[in-house]
């Protein structure tokens, strides 16, 4: 019941978007690298099949959960009206366009012998819209500017890095369920190579966002809250990053049996873990993100710690 | 076409909450939306230090950073300046919250009562739960919008009648024979953290 002060961390934004953002970068992140593999031809045509697969599937459910955290879900055809200045109505038509394409795509590839030219145009279009999802949900944030902690740049670079991760690691589990259990040497020692660079990436992507927001006093208060976040730091930098990092080495150096069941199971841990993560990072970024501190002529006005509330049973509370 | 303000004397301010009350009866907030605020800041290092009050209401930006973000256009800015939201465009995506650095804008999702142990609404609550919904309601973005009725009927804002200190002046910023004008010329108003850009139209007198 205490009245907003500036300082506190913001609570508005919570699960839903942070589902919302993690499953908008995982279908941008999948669409990418399938589309991209498409072009690469047949030696991929498993993780280009998973992908396509995965891409429309989780914008769509991530565009229920965005439903979900709307006060007036009913109106949220007016979404799109201001595209001239509004993220959120840019991201509508991205998002909008982008699952139009990958579902094309998916269909025209797994149900038609559609190839040729169509395909081509329908793929480097769904890779524009997909690259654009996947910095959307990055600009998103980067965009408001109530959240110091979130404007400092690198958070669009870390979701879109994050994104590719997350899509890499969700083709690389579908591959896993789909092959069932026989999945060949070949193509999940590529795919554990993909995961080091895009995992070293995501690393170097935190530092760098995480060092910039360390610079400026009001993001620096956000920065400093993540760092003491067990979530972020056990869950999501340890058992998302360097665990799936650890695995994806062993796996890398390692495959020597095709399909032995002890290296599906490094993948799919590896690959489990490093999704769990993704989710974990969004939730963090959000629920870090703090009011900026108020001054004027020297005086700082924050958040100051108050007394806790009385307990029923003191003063003019009824008695429990 | 005027260009409402306001000017608060943090000399004359000292924390008594009258603004922050006479804004809940006037607009009907529910619980734990607070359109006028107190913040309390400290300044100095121990043992010389001083306490101030800091009171905080949407600031009327001339460029809202609110208003830029909204993806429906529900956030609008009148003529005279004052921004307001329209509660059948607001979709609650929150965005607008997440844009005002002010921290001046609030959503509920369910209005609850004042009273713990979920006790039924009392009739007070139930006439300011019917008033608010009449205006704004639950699941949209709300905030301070000057008043706009009050103003409409020549009346001042509730939080600038009800404070005791007179700290608080509202008028037009175009005139510059108002006392507001005026009193931000004379003694070097200021706005809360300049280097944002929203260019607010709430202006503050220092404390020292």
């Amino acid at each position: 019941m205490n009245p907003k002060a500036n300082g506190q961390l913001q609570k508005e934004w919570g699960w839903w978007i942070a589902i919302y953002l993690f499953l908008g970068g995982i279908g941008g992140g999948a669409y990418t690298i399938a589309a991209v593999n498409w072009f690469i031809g047949e030696s991929v045509e498993m993780s280009t099949r998973v992908g396509l697969w995965i891409g429309f599937p989780a914008l769509a459910i991530g565009s229920i959960c965005l439903l979900a955290d709307l006060g007036s879900p009913k109106r949220a055809i007016l979404a799109g009206l201001k595209p001239g200045t509004s993220w959120i109505a840019r991201g509508t038509w991205i998002i909008s366009v982008f699952m139009v394409l990958s579902l094309l795509h998916l269909i025209l590839h797994e149900f038609t012998d559609v190839r040729g030219a169509l395909v081509s145009v329908i793929a480097i279009l769904g890779i524009v819209f997909a690259v654009g999802t996947m910095a959307y949900t990055g600009i998103l944030l980067g965009a408001s500017k109530g959240i110091p902690f979130w404007r400092t740049g690198a958070v669009p670079v870390v979701f879109v890095v994050s994104a590719l991760v997350t899509g890499h690691f969700t083709i690389m589990l579908g591959m896993l369920l789909f092959s069932r259990g026989v999945a060949p040497a070949a193509p999940l020692r590529t795919m554990a190579l993909e995961a080091v660079a895009l995992v070293v990436l995501e690393v170097l992507a935190i530092v760098f966002f995480l060092q910039a927001a360390f610079k400026l006093p009001d993001p620096r208060e956000s920065a400093e809250r993540i760092l003491r976040n067990r979530a972020f730091v056990f869950g999501y930098f340890m058992l998302g990053l360097g665990v799936p990092l650890v695995l994806m080495l062993i796996l890398l150096f390692n495959v020597a049996r095709p399909g032995a069941g002890s290296h599906l199971a490094l993948a799919g841990i590896g690959a489990v873990l490093g999704l769990i993560g993704g989710l974990i990072l969004r939730q963090a970024v959000l629920v870090c993100g703090a009011l900026p501190t108020l001054n004027i002529a020297g005086f700082e006005f924050r958040r100051i710690a108050r007394p806790k509330e009385p307990k029923a049973g003191i003063g003019l509370l009824p008695p429990q | 076409m005027p260009r409402y303000g306001m000017v608060i004397d943090l000399k004359r301010c000292y924390g008594c909450y009258a603004c922050v009350m006479a804004c809940k009866v006037k607009n009907h907030t529910p619980p734990g939306v607070f359109w006028a605020r107190i913040l309390k800041g400290e300044s100095g290092t121990f043992p010389n230090t001083v306490r101030q009050a800091l009171p905080v209401l949407c600031m009327q930006c001339d460029e809202p950073s609110c208003m830029e973000v909204c993806p429906t256009g529900a956030t609008k800015q009148r003529d005279d300046g004052i921004v307001i939201v329209d509660k059948d465009e607001c979709m609650g995506c929150k965005y607008c919250m997440m844009a005002c650095p002010y921290g001046a804008r609030y959503s509920v999702e369910k209005w609850e009562s004042y009273f713990p142990d979920g006790l039924p609404l009392s009739p007070y609550e139930e006439f300011t739960k019917k008033k608010w919904e009449e205006k704004s309601g639950v699941g949209v973005a709300t905030k301070c919008d000057f008043c706009v009725d009050r103003i409409g009927d020549g009346k001042l804002p509730a939080c600038v009648d009800a404070c005791p200190a007179n700290a608080r002046t509202f008028g037009d910023l175009e005139d510059p024979n108002s006392e507001i004008s005026i009193l931000i010329k004379k003694y070097r108003g200021e706005v809360l953290n300049p280097e944002i850009g929203n260019k607010p139209k709430v202006y503050y007198l220092a404390p020292r």
